[in-house]
């Protein structure tokens, strides 16, 4: 086994040209699981940690770049008011010594149905940037996750950032689980309301061979909220809309049996995480409304 | 390869490291450093947590080449940081504690007395060890609370040692430890 | 002489609690060792079948790679009667997961991918892993564990259930549950001629060395086995596993000294766990709640290695007044990793199964289920006609009820609300024996006023070096800091293993006598120990050796208040208090944390642990801890315990009974039924997950 320590993201993309198969490491919370269960043997590690850039993150005007690596803990202490749904994600995350090594980055590059940032980045509506010695490029999340563990990455690129939208409402996250810590989601989903565009958008964890996104249910409810003026009057959304539209999240996934959960409970908690996330989101955004017309 | 770091405070050098190696095989097995534990390999249980460049990591999920150049405090190393620190160690321990403890140690390499880090000092004399297994792991997550953060409440204490198994004791008497050893830090500042 | 205050019932700290902050103390893996190398294991890829060849080529082309062991090439190793140690002796494979060779390298890396290179083929046999109560193959075994009949009848139970006004008839499961102890089993083996010396992680140390020297034919005096700290076993570690034997023949094998640490995800296939049991309990009983009948028939399984059959029915030979009883066990020798020992064998799923039909038949009675305990008091113990040697099961329950608030709560089901969580209490009865083994003890009196003592006792945890220096102390009259305890070592005066919460009792008594007879040899010597000091040996061979004609247990009492949320199914546990009384408590702060173990472990057992054998591949599904989930301690709310202090002459002189496992023992069953009183929804299968929850409400 080789170990490569680039010391710079141009050295990465090099190092990882020249070896498409190296398996980047950053915080090592899976790829370290894999070594040790000896579920993998790399031929070549390649260590992301030595680049500065990828622990860091820039606020802009609209969007919030992220560093593949900005660590869990990061994210909670500093982003939870510009990306509340990634924010309250991040804090599922296993524990306090995971939270500080973990980064979006490594969720991405794993892409396993059950990564607690996915639900949240489905629901932000973000993009991953991608770069090979090549070029960079720009993957709108929905075209991330192809398959059971497998991302659009090509052989040669790495992720390099995360470029999410700054909430521009509230956004909910919520999982289910057997323990209060620690755990792996039974299942889990993210919620943001996006005003400035008058759209819903919605992620599934652990419910699909893939992260996914419950769209018949965000474009019911996108167009009931239109309809009934809701996103103008700030009135409480109808029982029966948030009932249809818990209906149609679960209706979404896609879920197995499997000794975490059965696939019927998933769809049923699946439901009422979609019911409860929009009532808590609906709740502060008509607050908010209400704040900003006393204002 | 080689690999070259800090651990606790001593500059150290181990060569012909695997290159998949996780930092505590490099502690235990080749840095005569056997105090952080290996109970799962998968940073579920939390026996292995150090500080690396002062963070709680499970040192099972770092590579050993990923600390090159870097710094690294073990239960080993939690008395000595905590002297520097300014932290004083056998505070408040009544006479009735002192004597359990005083009595002959049966390790050899046993730490004199006065040498503990209050966080230490607390686990013993709130009775927060049985098997002493995960012990390691959870001080020095609870030490780290306690630098960042002088006066947790409860719910801050189950939030920081969550990701920190134990079998033996249903963790109330750590919750007491890390409380004891609050109070105590409240006591000298 | 000077009267000292006794240190026995002080909350005297951990004596080794130090090392184990300062990470000085030595595990069995921690131990330094020139020339160390280190092993991984093979393990069977089928349930049922026979080796038919094993390729090593490719794993041993690394020259850091010293060995593959297996059972054609393997020093062949003697029978010592126990098929758990009997490694690499056969090419069948019992089970998934068994281990069928050993890689032996340079560095653990090299042994790993070594182990992993080595091809083994099967002539694979279709296995039989499925445990059901009406499956064929069921027989009644000998004995069940801990030596009890399979079976007792009293009385004509069919004819008085069939009689009776009340009657309950439910059936309970519990799944497979695994030990987990933080450690997991590793030992480090090194030869020197025929010495062997073993730093071994195990419950006995005194049997390790026995079982080695039997195993490789050597004497027991050559084999020196140190387990000075052991970080938990919880019964897995109560007889020797494979890994201290493989770890001594790879040693033997490759003539360097071998550490092989079984990696957590192993070791639920080899050293033991708890087998599932199905339980049907029938209750029959009168209007006012009087049992006239009781059955309780357990379905369990073993497997084609070992009978260990867990004897879950036992406890209800002895808990109530029934005149009519029929107790038993069946098992299935399936194609499964042998069961063993965890924690309250026997009571632990036993009693959740009678504590919930309790439950069942107060409801069933209109009682309350606090006094329908009380009602069912026997005046001896039902089974065997012999006088409790002690039994405060009703103190244990109303000093409970008083301090858990019981009498405030609305006794009816799914009434408690608090938006949309129901809250609700339960109750249950907890149960364990007392055990008490022969073991042996030397005490030295020093010149210099200091005192020795040496006992191969096991502390895996439970704090027995320092409640063995408090009992010195007291019996020798002298402060505690003068006396020094040694265990953990093969050889040292012979100790009884660390199980059946019985270690306090069978260490503490030859320590007391030793320790007696030292005081009075040194008050006989006026008070002045002479140069070269004293030395005196007791054994226990002939009081703890014999029977009894008292009936001895502990009970205890355990009181559970959980939130069920209606709308995802999930429990959180948001109080408990165990009421217990175990004879005299010798250390106040470890028993606590001893109590309050058992409850977080029973609390797990109820809500977030379980295991599964995969039908097709005969192996656990949760076979680390990201899959088994051990209770983290935010999932572990305020566990309050209190004990009522008993005075019973009939145990021991510390008047002592165990505490290790009564803690587990009813702390399911109290969840089980609180989530009734919360929901009105009985769950009869553990854990209890939100999707039973779910689906029942």
């Amino acid at each position: 086994m080789d170990f490569l320590r680039p010391a710079s993201w141009e050295e990465a993309l090099a190092a990882k040209a020249e070896h498409p198969t190296a398996v980047p490491i950053a915080g090592g919370t899976d790829v370290m699981v894999e070594i040790n269960f000896d579920h993998r043997r790399p031929d070549v590690l390649l260590d992301l940690n030595r680049i500065g850039e990828l622990h860091d993150w820039e606020v802009g005007e609209d969007t919030v770049r992220l560093g593949a690596s900005v660590s869990y803990t990061r994210i909670i202490e500093n982003l939870r008011s510009v990306l509340p749904g990634l924010a309250t994600a991040s804090h599922t995350v296993a524990s306090p010594q995971i939270r500080n090594r973990g980064g979006v980055g490594g969720n991405l590059g794993c892409a396993s149905p059950a990564g607690d940032a996915h639900p949240a980045l489905l629901a932000s509506g973000c993009e991953v940037e991608v770069a090979s010695v090549r070029g960079t490029r720009m993957i709108p999340i929905d075209e991330f996750y192809v398959g059971v563990k497998r991302n659009a990455l090509a052989p040669d690129e790495l992720i390099r950032a995360i470029h999410l939208p700054r909430a521009d409402g509230p956004q909910q996250f919520s999982k289910v689980g057997t323990r209060n810590a620690m755990v792996i989601a039974v299942c889990a989903f993210g919620i943001a309301l996006h005003p400035s565009t008058r759209t819903v958008r919605t992620g599934i964890g652990s419910a699909a061979p893939t992260p996914i996104r419950a769209k018949a249910a965000e474009e019911f409810l996108a167009a009931a909220l239109e309809e009934g003026g809701f996103w103008d009057n700030g009135k409480i959304i109808p029982p029966a809309v948030a009932r249809q539209f818990a209906e149609l999240v679960s209706g979404a996934a896609n879920p197995i049996d499997d000794v975490r959960g059965s696939a019927s409970y998933r769809r049923h908690a699946l439901g009422v995480m979609a019911r409860r996330t929009l009532g808590w989101t609906w709740d502060e955004y008509r607050g908010n409304e209400r704040s900003a017309r006393c204002a | 390869m080689r690999v070259t770091f800090t651990v606790n405070g001593r500059e150290q050098e181990a060569d012909d490291v695997w290159e998949g190696e996780s930092l505590l095989y490099v502690l235990r097995e080749r840095m005569g450093l056997p105090g952080s534990k290996n109970a799962c390999e998968q940073g579920e249980c939390g026996s292995c947590t150090v500080r690396l460049d002062d963070v709680p990591v499970c040192s099972c999920l770092v590579a050993a080449g990923q600390v090159q150049g870097r710094e690294v405090v073990t239960v080993e190393g939690l008395a000595d940081q905590a002297r520097e620190r300014g932290g004083r160690a056998t505070d408040g321990t009544t006479l009735d504690q002192a004597k359990g403890w005083q009595a002959k140690p049966h390790g050899a390499q046993a730490a004199q007395p006065g040498q503990l880090a209050p966080i230490q000092q607390a686990f013993i004399d709130a009775g927060a060890v049985q098997c002493g297994f995960c012990t390691p792991g959870l001080l020095v997550a609870a030490d780290e609370l306690l630098e960042r953060n002088s006066s947790p409440t409860d719910a801050d204490i189950r939030e920081a040692l969550s990701g920190n198994l134990c079998r033996c004791t249903g963790y109330e008497k750590i919750l007491d430890a890390v409380r004891l050893a609050a109070a105590r830090q409240d006591e000298v500042v | 002489m000077t009267t000292l205050p006794r240190v026995t019932g002080e909350a005297v700290a951990r004596i080794e609690a130090r090392d184990k902050v300062t990470g000085a103390a030595s595990y069995a893996a921690d131990h330094p060792l020139d020339g160390l190398t280190h092993a991984w294991p093979v393990t069977a890829t089928v349930a049922r079948g026979d080796i038919t060849a094993v390729d090593d080529s490719e794993a041993l082309r690394d020259p850091a790679v010293l060995a593959v062991l297996t059972h054609a090439n393997a020093p062949r190793l003697a029978d010592a009667g126990d098929p758990m140690v009997a490694v690499l002796r056969s090419p069948h494979v019992a089970h998934h997961g068994q281990i069928v060779a050993l890689a032996v390298a340079e560095t653990l890396e090299a042994a790993r991918a070594a182990a992993g290179a080595v091809r083994v083929t099967y002539d694979e046999q279709p296995h039989d892993v499925v445990l059901t109560a009406d499956r064929p193959g069921l027989y009644t075994p000998d004995e069940v564990n801990a030596g009890h009949p399979a079976d007792r009848r009293r009385g004509d139970f069919d004819a008085a259930y069939a009689a009776s006004e009340i009657t309950v008839d439910a059936v309970y499961e519990v799944t497979p549950l695994h030990n987990h102890p933080m450690e997991p089993h590793a030992a480090t083996a090194v030869w020197d001629g025929d010495a062997l010396t073993v730093f071994d992680s195990n419950q006995g140390s005194t049997v390790v060395r026995s079982t080695l020297a039997a195993l490789f034919e050597v004497d027991e005096a050559d084999v020196r086995v140190v387990s000075e700290h052991v970080g938990g076993g919880f019964g897995s570690k109560g007889t020797p596993r494979p890994h201290v034997a493989l770890a001594a023949l790879a040693a033997k094998a490759v003539g360097r000294p071998v550490r092989l640490a079984l990696p957590r995800n192993r070791i639920a296939a080899v050293t033991g766990h708890r087998a599932p049991t199905i339980q049907r309990v029938r209750l029959g009983a009168d209007a006012d709640g009087h049992i006239d009948a009781l059955a309780h028939e357990t379905v369990t399984q073993t497997s084609t290695l070992t009978e260990f059959v867990e004897q879950a029915s036992v406890s209800s030979r002895m808990m109530y007044a029934s005149p009519h009883s029929l107790t038993t066990h069946r098992v299935a020798r399936l194609d499964v990793p042998s069961p063993s020992w965890m924690r309250a064998p026997g009571e632990c799923p036993g009693m959740f199964a009678l504590e919930s039909a309790m439950d069942e038949l107060a409801s069933a009675c209109g009682l309350d289920p606090v006094e329908l305990r009380i009602r069912n008091e026997p005046p001896v113990e039902p089974d065997s006609g012999r006088p409790f040697s002690s039994r405060h099961l009703v103190d244990c329950l109303r000093e409970g009820a008083r301090r858990f608030g019981w009498h405030d709560r609305d006794p009816r089901p799914a009434v408690g609300r608090d938006g949309p969580l129901l809250i609700g209490s339960g109750v249950a009865a907890s149960t364990y024996p007392v055990w008490v083994f022969p073991s042996h003890a030397e005490a030295y009196a020093g010149s210099d006023g200091r005192y020795e003592v040496r006992v191969n006792a096991t502390d895996i945890g439970t704090g027995a070096r320092t409640v063995l220096t408090q009992i010195a102390a007291d019996a020798l009259g002298v402060p505690l800091d003068l006396v020094r305890v040694s265990i953990g070592r093969g050889d040292l005066p012979a100790g009884s293993v660390a199980g059946g919460s019985s270690g306090t009792a069978s260490w503490g008594w030859p320590v007391h006598k030793a320790c007696t007879d030292l005081r009075q040899r040194v008050s006989d010597a006026g008070g002045h120990v002479p140069d070269g000091g004293l030395f005196v040996r007791a054994d226990t061979e002939q009081e703890a050796g014999g029977g009894t004609e008292y009936s001895r247990h502990a009970f205890g009492a355990q009181f559970a208040e959980v939130q069920v949320d209606t709308v995802t199914g999930e429990v959180r546990v948001r109080r408990m208090l165990g009421v217990f009384a175990a004879g005299h408590i010798l250390n106040p702060r470890t028993a606590r944390s001893q109590f309050i173990g058992g409850m977080t472990m029973g609390l797990g057992m109820a809500l977030t642990e379980g295991s599964f054998l995969d039908p097709e591949f005969g192996d656990f599904t949760e076979r680390d801890l990201a899959s088994y989930h051990v209770a983290a301690c935010a999932d572990v709310p305020e566990i309050d315990v209190h004990w009522i202090d008993e005075d019973d002459p009939h145990l021991n002189p510390m008047g002592s009974k165990g505490i290790g496992e009564i803690g587990i023992v009813g702390a399911a069953a109290a969840l089980a039924n609180a989530v009734h009183h919360a929901t009105g929804m009985r769950v009869r299968r553990l854990p209890i997950h939100p999707d039973t929850i779910l689906l029942g409400l």
